[in-house]
């Protein structure tokens, strides 16, 4: 087993797993080996050596070889699982790969026990035949099942065989069973049909014999078909990958042709206007910041969505004493399904901001949380302040429009404002109590496993 | 963003920083932005160069962007994760980035901070003091993730010291004025502490960020492939 014993040291650390593709760098005749090698995370020099010794023997290396020099496309296995990523994390940073945060899962250790009953079938083999105890007849149909379910299997990339085991009922032993029952069934079946087997009572013997022989011969086909079919079916998953990969590059183009290079030419135009500029850049990241960062909820679900709605409203129309535009800095904890409760914590929202950008100083705060039992908004600014005691009722709209309106919904509402310090308005509005499932994290839907 | 210098502690000199972006035209204007307590004393625009410019500088405080070129497309998370053997070196995560996943990911490196890039001068100067100080820096949005992280807005609070998946209520006072776009020195006052405490909570916050296998944490986390 020293084969395996380098494996472990020398596994290439950037993916976890490359496809299986004939790289064309490294290659000694097709790239097979290099492939494999990519492929399974072993030591190119064992994987080559594994060949020639598999060649030596019986030929069976040649034959491998030759199967996956006809039907592996060449490409590089690296960038092959790079592109299987999804798409919606294409436009982000890389994410990082590193091996002391993967938490350690009970693995078993597939390609060793692989290795190892290759070799020991090849030393089995290779004794049986030097003996003469073995007919070559079982041996060649044995290492033909093997290659094939091997070389069916390893047609799959990583991807597409967690598809096939979720569907097949998650990564459960049940699963494995009967993908493994399949195997020995099939193989069963070619080993009789090939194996002139002779069993006691002729007639059920005769029976058995026949109705194991159809499905093995079906099987077989299905072995010799399967790689062609896989590349057929490959080509056509490639075809759909890129016309998505197309439509994402025109859906971008499109939107940044729309929004941003107007919005640039917009602000080219204005250029002598910098307050106009600062608001139009304003307007353009915020649009942009939600295209590339929310989860986009479905209108009427996410009353974080109707805050940020609220807010791009406030900073697009309204300017600060001096005409300035002003950021709005919002801070969102939690989520909720919006209500006629919360409608009325919006306005009364709105008009706190409208006081804080027109009257106040940047920067304005404003934060948002939705806890157990109420919704709590706070904006902060940091002008001068004032003493509501001595501000007459109707100036502002502060009585009315902010605390009154939350008041009468039975929310409770308060400004608190020091000379120097700023002003704050502090809203929270209760709300009936819904099981804490419904509420408890964000309705995004992409989160759910 | 704004935060106040602790207490005003008067600068014995400038802090060397390097900075790390790959765009060009967003490293002039920070460093054109900086004030005199801060000298940037290198730059780098790749993960790599990054790495290099770090091992060969040792400067007290690295300006990272969270997205950046080169390496193993690990970005800025990556940097941290190659220099960590640098001794007294600190990094402040940097970055136009809302996304949950960004700011997990160089948080979870061992980033000291996390602030966005709309900051001020005169802010990130303080912030760049602050981690050169050895404290964290949180801005209100890092402080609301990490509300919404622990669960803390919907009550959810630890009743021990010791424990990692949870904030404490003070802790949780704490970032919830941070927040709501309180400087440090407004939450002292606020709480009746000192500022050094205000300090000790937001460290300790990080700390828990850090080692925490809190499961939304981690779900996030998983959601996003960043474990």
């Amino acid at each position: 087993m020293d084969l395996t014993a380098g494996a472990a040291a020398v596994v290439r650390p950037r993916t976890p797993r490359g496809a299986l593709r004939r790289p064309e760098r490294g290659r000694w005749v097709a790239g097979v080996a290099a492939g494999v090698a990519a492929h399974l995370g072993l030591p190119l020099k064992g994987v080559r050596v594994a060949f020639v010794v598999a060649a030596l023997l019986g030929g069976t290396g040649v034959v491998l070889y030759a199967f996956w020099w006809l039907t592996v496309p060449p490409g590089d296995p690296y960038d092959e699982a790079a592109a299987a990523r999804p798409s919606a994390f294409a436009r982000l940073a890389g994410r990082p790969h590193d091996p002391a945060c993967v938490p350690h899962v009970r693995r078993w250790p597939v390609t060793d026990i692989a290795v190892g009953l290759l070799l020991v079938t090849v030393a089995a083999v290779g004794v049986a035949m030097r003996t003469d105890r073995l007919d070559a007849g079982w041996v060649l149909p044995a290492l033909v099942v093997i290659a094939g379910a091997a070389l069916a299997w390893s047609q799959l990339d990583e991807v597409t065989r967690g598809r096939w085991r979720s569907r097949a009922g998650g990564r459960t032993p049940f699963s494995v069973v009967r993908v493994l029952g399949g195997v020995v069934v099939a193989g069963v079946g070619v080993l009789l049909l090939v194996g002139r087997a002779t069993g006691p009572g002729v007639d059920a013997a005769m029976f058995v014999q026949s109705v194991v022989a159809s499905l093995a011969v079906l099987a077989g086909v299905a072995l010799v078909v399967a790689p062609w079919w896989l590349r057929l079916w490959r080509a056509l998953a490639d075809e759909r990958a890129a016309h998505a990969r197309e439509a994402e590059r025109a859906d971008i183009a499109a939107h940044l042709h729309d929004s941003v290079l107007q919005t640039l030419a917009l602000i080219r135009a204005r250029a002598d206007d910098p307050a106009e500029v600062a608001r139009m850049a304003r307007a353009q990241e915020r649009e942009l910041r939600e295209w590339l960062y929310d989860d986009r909820p479905a209108p009427g679900t996410s009353l974080a969505a109707a805050l940020r709605a609220v807010v791009a409203e406030v900073e697009d129309s309204r300017s600060g004493p001096g005409g300035e535009p002003v950021a709005v800095d919002t801070v969102v904890v939690g989520d909720r399904v919006p209500d006629e409760a919360t409608a009325a914590l919006l306005q009364a929202t709105r008009e706190a901001l409208v006081n804080a950008v027109v009257h106040g100083r940047p920067p304005v705060s404003l934060y948002l949380e939705v806890g157990s039992s109420e919704v709590e908004v706070f904006v902060k600014d940091r002008g001068e302040g004032f003493d509501l005691e001595a501000v007459p009722s109707d100036r502002f709209g502060v009585r009315e429009s902010i605390l009154g309106r939350v008041r009468r919904r039975g929310g409770t509402a308060s400004v608190t404002s020091r000379p120097g310090q700023g002003t704050e308005v502090h809203l929270a509005m209760p709300f009936a109590p819904v099981p804490p499932d419904e509420h408890a994290g964000r309705p995004t839907p992409e989160e759910e496993p | 963003m704004t935060q106040d210098v602790a207490g005003a502690t008067s600068p014995a000199g400038a802090v060397d920083v390097v900075l790390v972006d790959d765009h060009h035209l967003f490293r002039t204007g920070v460093r054109a932005s900086l004030d005199e307590r801060v000298r940037v004393v290198g730059e780098a625009a790749s993960v790599d160069e990054a790495v290099r410019v770090v091992r060969e500088l040792r400067p007290p405080v690295v300006l990272l962007d969270v997205h950046l070129p080169g390496g193993d497309g690990g970005g800025g998370a990556e940097v941290i994760r190659s220099c960590g053997d640098v001794p007294g070196t600190r990094f402040l995560a940097l970055s136009v980035s809302d996304a949950a996943e960004d700011v997990v990911a160089v948080i979870r490196a061992g980033a000291r901070g996390y602030v966005t890039k709309a900051i001020d001068g005169a802010a990130l100067s303080d912030a760049v003091r602050r981690v050169a100080d050895g404290d964290a820096v949180f801005s209100p949005r890092l402080a609301g993730f990490v509300l919404d992280a622990f669960g803390a807005a919907a009550g959810d609070v630890a009743t021990g010291d010791d424990e990692l998946d949870r904030l404490s209520a003070r802790e949780r006072e704490v970032m919830r004025l941070i927040a709501r776009g309180y400087t440090y020195r407004e939450v002292a006052g606020e709480l009746f502490i000192s500022i050094k405490t205000v300090e000790t909570h937001v460290s300790a916050v990080l700390r828990k960020l850090q080692l925490s296998n809190r499961n939304e944490l981690t779900r996030w986390a998983a959601a996003r492939r960043l474990l």
